[in-house]
Parts: structure tokens; C-alpha cells; sequence
């Protein structure tokens, strides 16, 4: 299928966008259902995968979706104050900065990635949502990643919000912290991006080991005062070791 | 051992709501291509009984073991499709639908090409995830034949004696000294004129004498925990804290007046402005005599502004009371978004009250809207007949309150209908004002985990199909907490209640969701981060372990959401089936293992 879809571009057809929608069972899938019942009519992009809650979107489920070539990503729920399930809804809003973020850094343009709120009764917002965001992302173009293997840096991300880390921080935001709410952000994305960059080390070390700190830094664009540092870390935590040495440099594996 | 998937894929045409847009042979035939797929067709109306007996036929014949129906949406169909895999003997958690009408043929009558192709992938993604589908129980649970209803006014002790005199046991609690709530504190009711007493004395009498019944007064909820069919309350009294548990829990702690800020209308500055429960009160003490006249001011406090999801984030969850008091201070100033409803008949019976025993004099009634419903027309046409006034203004040009120099109370209004400034002398000005959210309310919504709606009442499971149900399984609603009500609405309300708990407690057995989140204890490190995010605490830190309570679980998937070691799996929505389906739609790999 995927590579059928690639043919017809071969062929210099219009851009076709595909696009994945999490939505919720309580709102927007009925608010989908019933942009039919209503015969609304909108194109033909989307895809819709249906989940019982935006709180249970967690952002792997966005930046795997992302990998795998989807040229967009949808998360619709219910409008504030209208979950099912009291707040899933403000959960998938908290962490979806963060999970904007992780899509930049990611190497994916932010904008392919929405949340919106359409309850059951909005077919017509549904309806023309998908009309906007399907012209959007032909705007975009076809996600980078759709031809091409996914750089590091990718798959880095998704690991590092599959990590123990980064998934406290950004779960613990969800409820009450001693600190300001904007302090709080900040730490989060400095552990981000330490995350992101200690799995990029970890994924340089996967492909090929061992590896000095300076090799590290030319694998990875990383500088190398940068990758002394998360070394450190990562020798703590047991993650890796060392392997012996190399011009008076030591040499990394993985643990 | 796992078996191996054998997958059979129904394509409805649904006569030609899908098959008129969708090459439906087509797709059936593409469906066979696909890996694990056994036996694929296409039916006129899969739902149909003749589509139904060939999914069974079908399930014996080709040992199928997972069932896709391509058609409408899960959202109605997918129980009685469910139910047919029952039938045949399959679980009915191995059933998955793909909805190809109303997210395909009937947004896109169109373009058939490019929809037939979307049917494709959408039963392709169906697939996918049949394959990863796993048999699911829905646990039972027995429900304890006893109630505890929490509120003595009309509607609680309504409640209270229609579960009573069906054989079940009720714990009926009042924090007042005094069983009746506010309808004990009313004078006449409208529209019959009626002495309220009339209507809660013999409800208390009842209550009191009846031996299903177990009383409490002075008493309040303490802690609630437990679920549907078994609910833990440890209640405080004049005696001390005393536990008991019930299979259902009916919340009808009525709600509050709203009392003006000082100086709104020169409310509390000046004795002779009043809200019109308090001149129900003079009223019922003879205290308002034979005045010259009555100023009455609608919609004090009522239909302003909006609820800010701020103030809806803090109302379920927030743990700072401080939070709560400044929002309903704020709320004190600014007044409440809704219309209260009962304020109008409330008025007009007030007016009909002073007209009656003093025709000379002036009642002038000030309105931006009046609503009077069902047969209440004809009470407003009597005001009307006794020469009561009533003077609309427009509602974004409020009333105006002074005094003569001699002291005398004025009230300037803009009249809308001869567009001129109108000033009325008052005697009295009367306030008419919202009921509004109680700070009892409050309190019980967050120990029992009920959703506060945007109004600032108790949330509805359904605002129109379950008007007395709550989020929370087993948990009721009755009377003015779930919004502004009358006392014969108050009494249909607790009947409603009482009538929804008894189907539970009388089929004394009831099944749960199995949609649930499970824990791996292996992974699990105990951190209770799921416990603290959980709106309805079903997971509970046990030595070092998140167990989760199915039974308070509804399945949101919050918590697997955010574990920070990934351990939390949602039955039937697991991150491997959610992917799955975006493997096969996306990439070759994903397409080559479901088809080819």
C-alpha cells in the first residue's frame, strides 16, 4: 500500500497527505460520525484510529505514528470541562507542548502535529478541520521521514520519551509541583534535551562500538564538552561502559 | 498457547449507504489478501438477522477466531455484533469494526475511487488489530441490598422512602439538626399557594416512622471509598465516626441561595432591601404588612458571565479549599452564568402573596426576561388579573437603586417598551437570586470523584439520557445539586434516583467494564504517580506495587499515559494494538505482514 502510494507520486500526481487521527470515543469519533450522518463532505486524508480517551495519547504513540511516515497527526478530544473521564483531555493539553517540542527536535516540522477539541455535536467543525489540515500539510509536503530512514535524532526522541526520566518529569507536571509552573517547563525541556542527546549517544554506540568521546561527538553533531558530560551520566546510571583505549582517549560500549 | 489468528471480514454494503460510494465486492475481495484473513464476504446489511447467522455460520465453518465487520460505527453497532460472536461461542472482545459509512461513504459520495481505497485501509487496519485482540472478561460484582442517601430535604427523603418501601435498607444522613432541608425554611409554594409544610411534614413523619430507614442527623460523610456495590463511608456525627458500607450511594445535598455582595442594590446597607427567600421569611411572620410599594428586581446575580476552565480544572480535583473559596468569592461579585429557573414563579408568587392580602399595593416586578413554563402561564396571567406590574428592561441596562432625600428608596429602570426612564419609590426592594452551588457540593464531589459541570453543579452521566446518574458507577443524584429545581421537580428527581439504585441493588449482581489498566509488577517501581493522576483512585500503592482496582478502573488510559516506566498496559488498547494499525496503514512493512 505505502509503496503504491509512493508510485503514484513517482508519477508526479498531486501530493496526497495521509493522516492519522487519535480520537477519542466520547466526542470527536462522535463528532465524526456524525459529520456522516450529516454528509459533510471533506477529503479523503485521514484515517481515524480510535482511542477511549486524549489522556491515554501518550507522545510515543505521536512520534512512532510520525516515524512511520504519517504525514500528519491529529489528537482530538473533548472540549475543556467536557471529558468523560473528568480530564484526560487537560492531561493530552499539558503534555502536549512538551510533545511539540520532542516533534521539532525530532527533525519534524511542529505544524503536523494538532490538537483540537470537537465534541459530539460539532460534525461541521470536524468536517472542516479536516479540510484545513488536510490543505496544511499539502502545504507541508510529505513527511521527510516517509522516504528516507529515520536520522538518529529521531529515533533518539522516541526513545527518550520512552525513558524512566523524562517521563517522570513530564508525568509529575501533571500534578501539583512546589515550583512555578514556568521554572518547571524549563527544567523539563533541559531534561529533554539531555535525554535526546544521551540517546543519541546510546544510538551511536548501538550502530557501531567502541567509541571515543571524540568519535562520539563526530557521530552525533554533538559538542564534545556535551558528550563528556552525558558520558558521565550515562556510566552512572550503568548504561555503558568503558571498553579499553584509543590515542589516550577511552573507548564507550554499551553496558 | 497463543492460536494462530483466523480472521474472518465481513464488508456490509448497507443497502447503498456504503455500497453506492464503495466498491464493496472490491474491498471484500482485497480483504482476502490479506494475511490471517480465512473468509471474507460482502453482505447487503451484515446486521441484518440473515448477515448475523453468517457470522456465525461462518465463525463454525472456518474456525475463525477474530471477527472484523466492515460498516457502520462501533459506537451503536459494535454490541450486537459483539453479541453474535457471544453466540457463536467467541469472546466478544476478538470482534473489531471498521467503520467505512459514516468515516468514509457518507463524507466522501463523491470521490468512489479514492473512498473504496480508504475502505481498504481502514479494513486493513482492522485487521491489524484483530490480530493483536485478546479474549477480556467483565468482572461481576455484587451489589450490598443498602443505600445511603445524603440529604434530608424533599428529594433525598424521597428517595430515601421509595428504596425503603422496596425492602431496602437506607442510611439516610442530614448534617442540619432538622430533617427538610430548604423547603422546610419555604412559606407558600407556587403554584398552588400551598403551605411548604404541607408537602416536608409528612415526608418527615414518613421517614422518621419507617424501619428501613436508619436516621442521621447532625452527621456528614467523612470518607468515602469502595465501588459500585460496595462503597465504604465513614460518617461523622454528634456520636463520633461510625462506618458502614452500601451497595449505592445517593448524593442530594440540595444546594445554596445566593446572598449579594453588600452594596449590590444597596443590599445589606439598607434593611429594607432583602433577597426573596428573605421576604418569604417576613412573609410567613406577617413582618411586611400593607406597604405602598414593592420594587421587585430580577436575575440578581443570575445569567452573568461565563465559567472559566481555570475554575473547572480546580472544581473535581484540586486539593486546595483555598482555591475553591476564592472562586466562589469571585463568583460572589460577578454573580453565576445560568438561569436559575425558579425565580420567576418564585416572584410572581411572592406578588401574588402581598396582592392578596394588601390589593393597594404597588408591586412592580423588573425583568430582562420572564420565564414561565408549562401550566405556570396561568399563575403569571393571575399576578397579571391582581395588577401586579411587570416592566421589562433590557438586560445589558440593569436597574438603579437611590434614595430621596427623605430617605425613601427609588429604583430607576430603563423600560423597553416606551423606550423612557421610569422611577419606582420602594418600600421594600426584593432581590430575586439564584440557587447556586453549595460548598457541601463541593466537598462530596471531590470524595466521591463526581465531574462538576460547567454550571458548578453535579455533572449528569447524561445530560438528557441519564439525567440522575453519575460518572461514578452506583452513585446517584437527586434535588437542586445537579442544578435549580422546584420541589415537584426535586421529588421526580429522588424518585429517578431512588428507582436507578434499586435496578442495581435488585439484580443484586452487576458487570464492570473490561477495559481496564493492568500493571506489571515486574516493571512497576512503585513511584504512584498513576495514583496520583487517576481521577477515580482505582490504582493503589501496595508494598512498593501499583495495583489497580478493575472495579474503579474506567479505562481512560491516562495512567499508561504517563507511567514513567512504561508498565501500565490498557486492556484492549495497548500501545502494540494502537501502533499496529498505523503500521499497517503506513509503512510497507507493516502492510506486507497484514497483507501483501
Amino acid at each position: 500500500m505505502a509503496e503504491e502510494r509512493f508510485e503514484n507520486e513517482k508519477l508526479g500526481e498531486e501530493f496526497e497527505p495521509l493522516i492519522v487521527a487519535y480520537c477519542c470515543n466520547w466526542c470527536s469519533y462522535a463528532g465524526a460520525d456524525l459529520a456522516g450522518t450529516s454528509r459533510f463532505e471533506y477529503p479523503t486524508n485521514i484515517r481515524i484510529v480510535r482511542i477511549m480517551c486524549t489522556g491515554r495519547v501518550d507522545p510515543t504513540l505521536v512520534l512512532e505514528a510520525l516515524r512511520m511516515g504519517a504525514d500528519g497527526v491529529l489528537i482530538a478530544g473533548c472540549h475543556p470541562g467536557d471529558c468523560h473521564y473528568q480530564k484526560g483531555n487537560f492531561m493530552m493539553e499539558k503534555r502536549f507542548d512538551y510533545l511539540k517540542k520532542a516533534v521539532k527536535n525530532a527533525g519534524i516540522e511542529p505544524e503536523r502535529v494538532r490538537l483540537e477539541w470537537v465534541s459530539a455535536s460539532e460534525g461541521g467543525k470536524w468536517a472542516a478541520l479536516i479540510r484545513e489540515m488536510t490543505e496544511e500539510i499539502k502545504q507541508l509536503g510529505p513527511n521527510p521521514l516517509r522516504r528516507t530512514k529515520a536520522p538518529k535524532r529521531t529515533d533518539a526522541t522516541i526513545s527518550a520519551f520512552k525513558s524512566q526520566r523524562l517521563r517522570w518529569v513530564v508525568g509529575r507536571s501533571q500534578i501539583k509541583v512546589e515550583i512555578e509552573e514556568e521554572k518547571y517547563r524549563q527544567t523539563v525541556d533541559l531534561i529533554m534535551q539531555d535525554e535526546i542527546e544521551r540517546h543519541m549517544i546510546m544510538e551511536a554506540l548501538k550502530e557501531k562500538s567502541p567509541l571515543t568521546a571524540e568519535e562520539l561527538a563526530q557521530n552525533t553533531g554533538l559538542q564534545p564538552s556535551k558528550i563528556v558530560q552525558h558520558l558521565i551520566a550515562l556510566r552512572r546510571d550503568g548504561k555503558i561502559n568503558e571498553a579499553g583505549e584509543k590515542n589516550n582517549q577511552y573507548l564507550y560500549q554499551l553496558a | 498457547m497463543k492460536q494462530e489468528p483466523r480472521i474472518g471480514v465481513f464488508v456490509c454494503s448497507c443497502g447503498t449507504n456504503i455500497g453506492g460510494v464503495v466498491n464493496v465486492p472490491e474491498v471484500a475481495e482485497y480483504a482476502k489478501t490479506i494475511a490471517h484473513v480465512m473468509h471474507a464476504e460482502h453482505n447487503l446489511y451484515t446486521c441484518s438477522e440473515a448477515g448475523l447467522t453468517t457470522i456465525k455460520e461462518s465463525i463454525r465453518e472456518h474456525n475463525l477466531n477474530r471477527v472484523v465487520v466492515a460498516s457502520c460505527t462501533p459506537r451503536t453497532h459494535e454490541p450486537l455484533f459483539r453479541a453474535t460472536c457471544k453466540e457463536a461461542g467467541l469472546n466478544p472482545y476478538l470482534f473489531e469494526m471498521a467503520n467505512i459509512r459514516e468515516h468514509d461513504s457518507w463524507v466522501h459520495p463523491h470521490e468512489p475511487e479514492r473512498a473504496t481505497q480508504k475502505a481498504k485501509d481502514i479494513v486493513r487496519m482492522a485487521v491489524a488489530k484483530a490480530i493483536l485482540l485478546e479474549p477480556q472478561n467483565e468482572p461481576e460484582v455484587e451489589v450490598k441490598g443498602s443505600s445511603l442517601v445524603i440529604g434530608a430535604g424533599v428529594a433525598g427523603m424521597t428517595a430515601a422512602l421509595s428504596m425503603a418501601n422496596q425492602g431496602f435498607k437506607v442510611h439516610l444522613i442530614e448534617k442540619e439538626k432538622e430533617l427538610g432541608g430548604m423547603a422546610q425554611k419555604l412559606y407558600k409554594l407556587y403554584p398552588t399557594l400551598a403551605n411548604a409544610s404541607e408537602v416536608v411534614e409528612p415526608l418527615i413523619d414518613d421517614v422518621k416512622s419507617h424501619r428501613n430507614i436508619e436516621l442521621a442527623t447532625s452527621t456528614t460523610l467523612k470518607e468515602a471509598s469502595g465501588y459500585i456495590g460496595n462503597f465504604n463511608a465513614i460518617l461523622t456525627g454528634p456520636e463520633g465516626d461510625s462506618e458502614l458500607s452500601v451497595g449505592t450511594i445517593i448524593v442530594a445535598p440540595g444546594s445554596s441561595n445566593y446572598t449579594p455582595p453588600k452594596g449590590l442594590y444597596e443590599y445589606g446597607l439598607n434593611d429594607n432591601v432583602i433577597t426573596q427567600k428573605e421576604l418569604d421569611e417576613k412573609l410567613r411572620k406577617g413582618e411586611i404588612g400593607e406597604p405602598e410599594q414593592i420594587v421587585m428586581i430580577q436575575c440578581v446575580g443570575a445569567r452573568k458571565g461565563e465559567i472559566r476552565p481555570t475554575e473547572l480544572e480546580a472544581f473535581p480535583k484540586s486539593d486546595t479549599a483555598e482555591l475553591l473559596r476564592k472562586i466562589l468569592k469571585a463568583r460572589k461579585e460577578e454573580g453565576w452564568p445560568y438561569c436559575s429557573k425558579i425565580c420567576c414563579m418564585n416572584a410572581i408568587k411572592n406578588a401574588i402573596l402581598i396582592k392578596e392580602k394588601s390589593p393597594k399595593t404597588d408591586v412592580v416586578v423588573l425583568f430582562g426576561d420572564l420565564r414561565v413554563y408549562k401550566e405556570y402561564e396561568d399563575f403569571y396571567r393571575k399576578a397579571r388579573d391582581l395588577e401586579v406590574r411587570f416592566i421589562r428592561h433590557i438586560e445589558e441596562v440593569r436597574p438603579g437603586i437611590s434614595q430621596t432625600p427623605e430617605g425613601k428608596l427609588q429604583v430607576m429602570v430603563y423600560d423597553a417598551l416606551s423606550g423612557t426612564e421610569v422611577t419606582f419609590p420602594a418600600d421594600w426592594v426584593v432581590l430575586s437570586t439564584p440557587l447556586i452551588p453549595s460548598k457541601d457540593e463541593i466537598t462530596l464531589a471531590r470524595m466521591l470523584k463526581i465531574p462538576i459541570a460547567t454550571d458548578g453543579f453535579l455533572m449528569e452521566a447524561h445530560l438528557k439520557l441519564r439525567p440522575v446518574d453519575t460518572n461514578v458507577d452506583g452513585v446517584f443524584i437527586a434535588g437542586t445539586v445537579s442544578g435549580p429545581k422546584d420541589i415537584s421537580e426535586s421529588i421526580i428527581s429522588g424518585e429517578a434516583a431512588a428507582a436507578r439504585a434499586s435496578i442495581l441493588m435488585g439484580n443484586r449482581k452487576v458487570k464492570t467494564d473490561a477495559i481496564t489498566a493492568v500493571v506489571d509488577e515486574e516493571l512497576c517501581i512503585g513511584c504512584g504517580l498513576c495514583e496520583e493522576i487517576c481521577p477515580y483512585g482505582a490504582p493503589k500503592i501496595e508494598e512498593g506495587k501499583s495495583k489497580v482496582r478493575e472495579i474503579l478502573c474506567r479505562g481512560c488510559g491516562s495512567c499508561a499515559a504517563e507511567c514513567p516506566k512504561r508498565a501500565i498496559t490498557m486492556r484492549h488498547y495497548s500501545d502494540g494494538q494502537i501502533l499496529t494499525q498505523v503500521k499497517a496503514l503506513l509503512t510497507s512493512e507493516g502492510s506486507k505482514e497484514v497483507g501483501q
